[in-house]
């Protein structure tokens, strides 16, 4: 394979377990996937299947403890640069990938926000952490060298003490200074424009509190797409929004994805905003896949029973009120969970099979994978299907 | 249900279960240290509705138009500014209220905020209210017997092993059982504790139910089931609800009328499917437009900028800010000129004082005569709207003065576009628009 058709991230066999009283939680057990170059991919289910936790771990986000690795591997591959076992590097490696070569959008953004710094405040440490030396080419430090260069370097890269912040308060460091947070203040501003915010240099010195959700959203994104990542995570970022507000943000995310060639993960419990936005949907239950495959195969021949319940519980025209239908039971407790199929409980097909056995991921057509016995019968095992359930 | 039916209701079988009319809920905003009056948050401004017997309402719109707070004064929980609930009226009262006869009378008898004694005791079990949040709506100290139990006790319906039987065959009636008697709460699942809220709201078997979107914190395949149940409750017990959500597929599931509220006030009201089928307020068309349908694959789109302030609301129609059909009657002021010269730095300079007579007139004050003249220029040439420069009475620069006077234009009024369907715009249709 070459290096552009290599995916950008491959996620193999992950499990991802949380102690707790109650025994171990194994909030994400057993989940490949690979995220395409440029793609959109849609990671869905209901609460508690794990989705968030699984997009985390492509930051190593989740708190250990109580999290714990059970096993598997992330592996990302940076445009250019040689693939990175996310579990298995240092801090400062990681530091060096978070926010610049995979960003993410959170769910709220009045809580990801921090509500004591302006919107530049927020959006110019981006630009210290990962773009210190093009900082410093901007305001054509680049190839000085001396004192002056190594503090201002230091500067532009947070790691001034409090001595060396007193220097550049001195007249000769000082326009130096001012040089960088125009130069900064530069970068902040398009990278707010480019998030079609009317007014950036006006927005720039506002508190997140002063701003609308929509518009805190757009800060957000700025922030995350302001280092051109190769991946962003996008995690619920329309669920906090009204819908009027919503399709404009997705609209801008797509826009960015298509300008950048970024690659966008994007984590949602809906299923008809999936459908208008993503390449390709990995269905979760209970910390497993049930499903994946193009949107378009997806939508069209939903193959898991969980997925097909999923679908038919959106309220719409077609349904008779007080007949939809709603998958029964809730989701099972993941405290050492049964070796079988997770949904068998909910599922209306379930044979005894699925209680001991757990289906595994299978193809049912190009690209398209199900979890179910329905679709790949066993030889010599009694598995279910749609038809027998019928009738 | 069974066991109850003997409770001294008389209640009669009058066909509007709650009648709204005009009304208003406005909030004060407080400054400085003698908390003096600087205003007033518009949060609910001028609405008026009726639900009959049976029915669901559905009341949409974004966050902050004030339906929360509409819900909240229909169910008595805070008292309108002004206008009037009117709870279990007949048709022929409700018409002889609006035609203006008898009204201290009608209002003695009916109004929410004048009840007293036993009818207000009467109007206070007959209206319950589910919330949105139910970790926040039920007490995380109290066993779910004290909760559903709480309204038996107060309304002294039951007491003893009586109550405990009542509750176990509320909670039967929700799906629940016996053995979620003695549980906190926390002890249950999102859906769970939503259908421990509405065995609670049924404990005194009420005629109507507020819903403040009961669905929106859960997830579809646990939504399905509570909407089914809310459903199934309906019938059994010829209920009403006043449905209050932002999800329009769930709304055009349940609602057999639906009022769209925009900013305080009604944008469009109908039954569900002449909103659905033929919209004729470009807000409405906006907000189906930007909900996606999981079966139909048409784009979709959303608004142009955000609500504006409550606090001063926009002149003629509320929605001219964002709508992309707004014409030169939709109520063209001061305070969009304000705004363009804010939010497009570069276009204009910076503004140095507004000196109002109206909303419709006003002096602007900039630093130097170069943005004045670039200000006139934007308002005559169509560059802040394509409508503005013929609702414009008068813009004239007068050195780093702009002298700027539009049309006044009244509140739009809703007018009838079909049999119980209304709709505030200034545009007859908007099939071809």
């Amino acid at each position: 394979m070459t290096e552009s058709t290599m995916p950008i991230a491959s996620i193999r066999d992950l499990r991802i377990h949380f102690r707790s009283k109650a025994g171990v939680v194994h909030a994400v057990d057993g989940v490949s996937f690979d995220i395409r170059r440029g793609e959109t991919l849609g990671l869905v289910g209901e609460t508690g299947c794990g989705k968030s936790v699984t997009a985390r771990s492509l930051l190593r986000l989740n708190p250990m403890p109580p999290g714990i690795h059970a096993g598997g591997t992330v592996e990302f591959r940076g445009a250019g640069e040689l693939p990175v076992e996310l579990n298995g590097v240092d801090e400062s490696t990681l530091r060096a990938i978070r926010g610049n070569r995979i960003a993410m959008i959170f769910q709220d953004p009045g809580k990801a926000l921090n509500p004591g710094l302006t919107v530049r405040e927020q959006i110019a440490e981006v630009f210290y952490q990962h773009r210190a030396d093009e900082l410093l080419d901007d305001i054509g430090l680049t190839d000085r060298a001396g004192l002056v260069r190594t503090l201002i370097a230091r500067e532009a890269s947070l790691r001034s003490r409090w001595i060396e912040r007193g220097l550049l308060r001195v007249p000769p460091l000082r326009a130096h200074r001012a040089a960088l947070r125009r130069a900064v203040d530069d970068r902040v501003t398009d990278a707010l424009a480019e998030t079609q915010i009317p007014n950036p240099r006006a927005v720039m010195d506002r508190y997140p509190h002063e701003l609308s959700g929509g518009m805190r959203q757009r800060v957000m994104i700025a922030q995350a797409l302001a280092c051109n990542p190769d991946l962003l995570i996008a995690d619920e970022p329309t669920t906090a929004l009204d819908v009027t507000v919503q399709a404009r943000i997705l609209d801008l995310i797509n826009d960015l994805q298509r300008r950048h060639d970024t690659a966008v993960l994007y984590i949602s419990h809906d299923l008809s905003l999936v459908r208008r936005v993503c390449d390709r949907v990995v269905v979760m239950y209970a910390g497993k896949i049930v499903e994946t495959g193009p949107t378009e195969d997806l939508f069209a021949n939903p193959s898991h029973p969980y997925t097909r319940g999923l679908l038919a519980a959106i309220p719409s025209a077609s349904h008779q009120r007080g007949a939809l239908a709603a998958i029964e039971g809730t989701v099972p407790e993941l405290v050492d969970p049964d070796p079988g199929c997770r949904f068998a409980t909910r599922c209306g097909f379930a044979t005894p099979m699925c209680e001991t056995t757990d289906p595994g991921l299978a193809p049912v057509a190009a690209d398209h994978e199900v979890a179910c016995f329905i679709h790949h019968p066993v030889p010599g095992g009694v598995g279910p299907a749609y038809e027998k359930a019928a009738t | 249900m069974t066991s109850v039916g003997s409770h001294p209701t008389e209640t009669g079988r009058r066909d509007v279960v709650l009648a709204a009319r005009e009304v208003a809920k406005h909030f004060p905003i407080k400054e400085g240290v003698l908390q003096r009056v600087a205003g007033h948050v518009k949060a609910v401004d001028g609405v008026s509705f009726e639900i009959r017997r049976g029915q669901t309402l559905g009341l949409v719109g974004e966050s902050g138009c004030g339906k929360t707070t509409l819900g909240r004064v229909v169910a008595g929980l805070s008292e309108p500014t002004a206008g009037a609930v009117l709870f279990d009226i007949d048709s022929e009262t409700l018409a002889a209220y609006d035609g203006g006869s008898s009204v201290g009378d009608i209002e003695t008898a009916h109004k929410v905020d004048a009840l007293t004694g036993d009818a207000y005791r009467r109007f206070r079990r007959n209206c319950q209210m589910v919330f949105q949040d139910s970790f926040a709506s039920l007490n995380p100290r109290h066993l779910t017997i004290d909760i559903v139990g709480r309204p038996l006790r107060v309304h002294k319906e039951a007491s003893g092993s009586g109550l405990t039987e009542r509750v176990v065959e509320l909670l039967e009636q929700v799906g629940l059982g016996r053995q979620h008697l003695y549980r906190y709460p926390h002890q249950f699942s999102g859906g769970q504790r939503q259908r421990i809220s509405i065995a609670r709201a049924l404990a005194l078997d009420p005629e109507l139910i507020v819903l403040d979107e009961p669905t929106s914190a859960l997830d579809v395949s646990v939504q399905a089931q509570i909407l089914n149940l809310l459903h199934e409750l309906q019938q059994a017990n010829d209920l009403t609800y006043l449905f209050i959500t932002h999800d329009l597929g769930v709304v055009r599931h349940m609602a057999d009328h639906i009022v769209v509220m925009y900013l305080g006030t009604v944008a469009e009201s109908g039954p569900t499917s002449a909103i659905f089928e033929n919209q004729h307020h470009p807000y409405t068309k906006a907000l189906l437009g930007a909900s996606p349908d999981v079966d139909a694959a048409e784009e979709f789109t959303g608004l142009e900028g955000s609500v504006p302030d409550p606090a001063h609301p926009p002149q003629g129609c509320r929605f001219h800010t964002r709508c992309p059909v707004a014409t030169a009657r939709c109520g063209w002021e001061v305070d969009d000129v304000v705004r363009w010269i804010e939010d497009e730095p570069g276009a204009a300079g910076r503004l140095a004082g507004v000196k109002r007579d109206s909303a419709f007139a006003a002096e602007l004050a900039f630093d130097d005569a170069a943005t004045a003249a670039v200000v006139v220029d934007a308002i005559r040439s169509g560059r802040i709207h394509a409508s503005m420069p013929e609702a414009v009475l008068k813009a004239e620069s007068r050195d780093s003065r702009v002298d700027v006077e539009f049309g006044a234009v009244p509140d739009v009024e809703l007018s009838v576009r079909g049999p119980g369907h209304v709709a505030a715009c200034v545009h007859e249709s908007l099939l071809d628009l």
